[in-house]
């Protein structure tokens, strides 16, 4: 075969892995995700000098759309939503040139798109590798996975790998469905499943820090950790997405899947290696350990709540119910507080208390990791009065970064403690733009590694933890606990922490 | 008085002479303390951060100071002990020889580090046996220590010996070689003799990459990597001023070598400047076949003296023609590439180029630790070329 012969020429080049010669294939090509984050993103690698040495962009949708119009459409979407600005007219013509548009309402469609693959394969020298990119309405995942099987959309020769927006089904059941369909085309490692939070610069440096740095492992279990506390913030409400979220809630937008991928994270075995096999087997330990919360232990352990109206940022804004498109009597979660237990060695008797929410008063996403009192007490009571226990926090976003609390004297007067903050700021570090994570991920399928992407035995064991407890939420009779927006969710979900002795951190 | 002979420094730019190296320390503590409390004040604390120790050689204020802004735009992406070595060499007879010393902490408004710390060590007259034990006690202890020398690195004389000895990277800069057909082949014996012990590279070679880069890419296609086994002949241009004069090939020769070492080709003769201007070269592939190499100058505006303004390779496979071309279009700061067979276009492509400027060679350099086995085999090929 052709890819076999390596390139002489690639031996001690800086450029760091550039994928294969390859076509992308956008199922949802005309939609809003389409628009506002894959289109930048590919164009933004072009500017970086990313993408391979023959690359083509081909989009799919049922409405009729020619190539020129797509352009035309993705030429100003791009314009506006690339995180560099202003477009680089140059840059795009030549990037537009290799960018095309098949619809697909019917079985002709996707002969043409065959077609269309086939004459790019040849024309532009590439081996028909092909990843193919699923960014329609979940609704539609199964039938375009059948279709690309059934008319023979994957090239003869080169690789095939599909990616795989969220949500990946609703419960257990319907994912295991959704793989199960997938995989009657796709071996699991050709399967990228997208979880857009391990694609930020800082989501993978957690794994940097732990593991790079000799001095936290050996710190980083329950006999000096007293609890880790897990927060994704945000402060906008349903949005345009009323539709969806009804159906979804908190619990399914975001605890399945971004908050359990950071608490595996933090809480995994190091990996015997830094590649897709090792970290996700990792991973998927931990959510194994995950200790499922029984119904009768639902009160004590997660607490659900909706926003009703109140205030962000000085402006007032309506309650969920209120909002366009939400049922009057609407149950839907817009928050939830969890306490999580890892049932292993290193974890056993440690709490992971893990809280999201729509329209709480500041947008972050944070883990902190609570370090036990030093054992004896040294300094007098007086002296330690300012002292609070050593925290490690790892913020995500904004300001990503790590900061450190300790104790430091005072100077000069006798021995007073105070905790001081040691921050190390990563854009202030490295000044770079952190690159938006759909390039990651975008990179990464090209080239074919699966690290940042969630296998199916984490999804599975995703939705086996989060099932019951909106099993039991839905059975219960009680709606969800009320908070105003602009307030950091329920008084029920500081109870909940508070029970054990401890409090949230002011994030 | 001496002094005024040879001028003094600038003081608002390198800061306040110290007299020892404990007072300089000191100086420097202070203005660390000066420093965190400015930033107290902010309700921050702020901490010193250094990956690695710089030392800098030049032999003009101007090129000194150049260097040194270079690296404070580096500081927060690697974090720094600089040490500017200014050895003015044309200083009169009758200079006591002696080494003074300066030291500043530039910093950015807000910045929650220090992370650059710029010494001046300004030598006076014949300094170059005393110089060395004062740039030793300036090293922060178990960083790596790179060198940059700008200019001609006198590769025999004793000054550039002890300071290489401290050195675990040296940096020079071949478009600033005076006579590069000289000061090159001593280069490549430099790479030699250090053995691993140190790194060397060139930021001409850095200014490659994006060159490497391009023509690497044509060839991880698979329809076009066989005529990589085909090449007929390459070109690659250079750019000269109006006259042509002062031409510097180095960047073009080292592409070529770079395309020869990897490629497996024997030189085989040079072949004088003929009447069109620049080199030209004959070699032989691995399958003994012998084609043409030529580097040649042309006028273009907008670029420095000899960076590579194009790259075009010929090549057969199959019984078809194929054309691999990179060039600064639609102007210097883009490159578009271009796959042409049989004459007709089947790629092409505008990609910006990384901006040319120093501190961006020098950053990219500063992110590599040891010896570039690829430079180094790219300037043996050449040397043997040439
Ligand atoms: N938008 C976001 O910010 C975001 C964020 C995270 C995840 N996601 C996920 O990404 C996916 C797409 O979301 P979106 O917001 O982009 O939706 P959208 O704006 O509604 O776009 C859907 C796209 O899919 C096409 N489509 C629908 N059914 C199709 C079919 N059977 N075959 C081929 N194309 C079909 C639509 O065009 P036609 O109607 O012409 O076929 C349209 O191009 C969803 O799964 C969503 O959960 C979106």
């Amino acid at each position: 075969m052709a890819t076999t012969i390596v390139n002489p020429l690639r031996e001690g080049l800086r450029l760091a892995r550039t994928p294969e010669p390859s076509t992308i294939v956008i199922f949802g090509g005309s939609g809003d995700l389409t628009q506002r984050k894959l289109m930048p993103a590919l164009y933004n690698l072009a500017l970086q000098r990313l993408l391979p040495g023959s690359f083509s962009i081909v989009g799919s949708a049922r409405q009729p759309l020619t190539d020129d119009q797509y352009r035309a459409e993705l030429h100003d979407a791009v314009g506006e939503h690339s995180r560099t600005k202003p477009l680089n007219e140059e840059v795009w013509k030549t990037f537009a040139e290799h960018l095309f548009f098949v619809p697909t309402p019917d079985d002709h469609g996707y002969d043409a798109l065959r077609e269309r693959l086939d004459h790019l394969d040849v024309e532009l020298g590439t081996n028909a590798n092909r990843l193919f990119y699923l960014a329609t309405p979940p609704g539609s995942y199964a039938a375009i996975v059948k279709a690309i099987g059934v008319h023979g959309l994957r090239g003869r020769t080169g690789w095939a790998r599909i990616v795989v927006e969220k949500p990946f089904g609703r419960d257990r059941q319907s994912a295991r469905e959704l793989t199960e369909t997938i995989h009657q085309v796709f071996r699991e490692d050709e399967v990228f499943r997208i979880d857009h939070y391990l694609g930020k610069e800082t989501v993978q440096n957690i794994l940097v820090m732990r593991f790079a740095n000799g001095i936290f492992e050996p710190i980083w279990n329950r006999q000096y950790v007293d609890h880790v506390q897990i927060t994704a913030a945000e402060t906008i409400g349903v949005e345009e997405r009323a539709g969806y979220y009804e159906q979804a809630g908190a619990m399914r937008d975001i605890v399945q899947n971004h908050l359990l991928q950071l608490l595996a994270l933090v809480a995994m075995e190091p990996p015997a290696a830094f590649d897709d096999k090792a970290v996700r087997d990792e991973k998927v330990k931990v959510l194994r350990a995950l200790r499922a919360i029984r119904a009768e232990d639902l009160p004590d352990h997660a607490v659900r709540g909706q926003y009703t109206h109140g205030f962000i940022e000085g402006v007032a804004v309506p309650g969920y119910r209120e909002e366009p498109g939400i049922a009057k009597d609407s149950r839907t979660e817009t928050y939830v507080a969890l306490k999580g237990f890892v049932d292993n060695w290193r974890w056993e008797g440690t709490p992971f208390y893990m809280r999201t929410g729509k329209r709480l008063p500041k947008r972050t996403t944070e883990i902190a990791i609570q370090f036990r009192v030093a054992p004896h007490q040294l300094f007098s009571r007086e002296a330690s009065a300012g002292l609070d226990p050593n925290a490690l926090v790892l913020r995500i976003q904004p300001d990503e970064g790590v900061s450190l609390k300790f104790g430091a004297k005072v100077p000069v007067q006798g021995i007073r403690i105070r905790s001081v903050n040691m921050d190390f700021d990563y854009g202030a570090s490295f000044m770079v733009d952190a690159p938006d994570a759909y390039e990651t991920l975008i990179l990464d399928a090209l080239r074919g590694d699966a690290t940042l992407f969630t296998r199916r035995d984490e999804v599975d064991q995703q939705w086996a933890f989060v099932d019951p407890i909106i099993a039991a939420w839905a059975a219960s009779p009680e709606p969800p606990y009320f908070y105003e927006a602009g307030s950091w969710g329920p008084p029920e979900a500081d109870a909940l922490i508070e029970q054990d002795g401890r409090e949230w951190r002011k994030a | 008085m001496a002094q005024s002979v040879i001028g003094d420094v600038d003081t608002a730019f390198w800061g306040a002479r110290a007299a020892s190296v404990a007072e300089l320390e000191r100086e420097l503590a202070r203005l660390r303390r000066a420093q965190s409390a400015h930033a107290r004040e902010q309700g921050r604390t702020i901490a010193r951060a250094s990956v690695l120790n710089l030392i800098v050689y030049a032999d003009r204020e101007l090129h000194a100071r150049r260097a040194a802004e270079s690296i404070s735009q580096l500081a927060l992406r690697h974090p720094s002990r600089a040490i500017v070595v200014l050895a003015d060499r044309r200083a009169p007879e009758g200079v006591d020889a002696a080494i003074e010393m300066h030291c500043h902490l530039p910093s950015s408004d807000g910045a929650r580090l220090v992370s650059y710390e710029q010494i001046l060590l300004r030598a006076r007259g014949d300094s170059d046996e005393r110089l060395a034990s004062a740039v030793i006690p300036l090293l922060v202890p178990d960083l790596p220590v790179f060198v940059w020398w700008t200019g001609n690195p006198p590769t025999s004389g004793r000054l550039f010996g002890q300071v290489l000895a401290l050195a675990d990277r040296l940096i020079v800069d071949s478009a600033d070689f005076a006579r590069p057909q000289a000061t090159l082949p001593e280069l490549a014996e430099l790479c030699e003799r250090a053995h691993g012990r140190f790194g060397v590279t060139d930021l001409n070679w850095t200014r490659l990459t994006p060159w490497r880069e391009c023509v690497t890419l044509f060839f991880d296609v698979p329809a076009w990597r066989p005529f990589l086994s085909g090449v007929t002949g390459v070109r690659v241009g250079y750019a000269v001023d109006m006259d042509g004069r002062d031409s510097n090939p180095s960047q073009a020769l080292l592409f070529l070598g770079w395309l020869a070492s990897r490629l497996g080709w024997r030189p085989h003769e040079a072949i004088a400047p003929h009447e069109a201007g620049g080199l030209l070269f004959a070699i032989e592939r691995s399958d003994a076949r012998r084609i043409m190499l030529r580097a040649r100058p042309r006028f273009e505006r907008g670029l420095d003296d000899g960076d590579v303004s194009g790259i075009r390779i010929q090549a057969e496979h199959d019984g078809q023609l194929g054309e691999f071309v990179v060039k600064r279009q639609p102007d210097p700061r883009h490159q578009t590439e271009t796959v042409i067979v049989d004459g007709r276009v089947r790629w092409e492509r505008t990609i910006p180029m990384p901006s040319p400027a120093i501190v961006e060679l020098i950053g990219e350099e500063l992110a590599i630790l040891g010896s570039d086995r690829t430079y180094e085999d790219s300037l043996q090929t050449l040397v043997r070329l040439a």
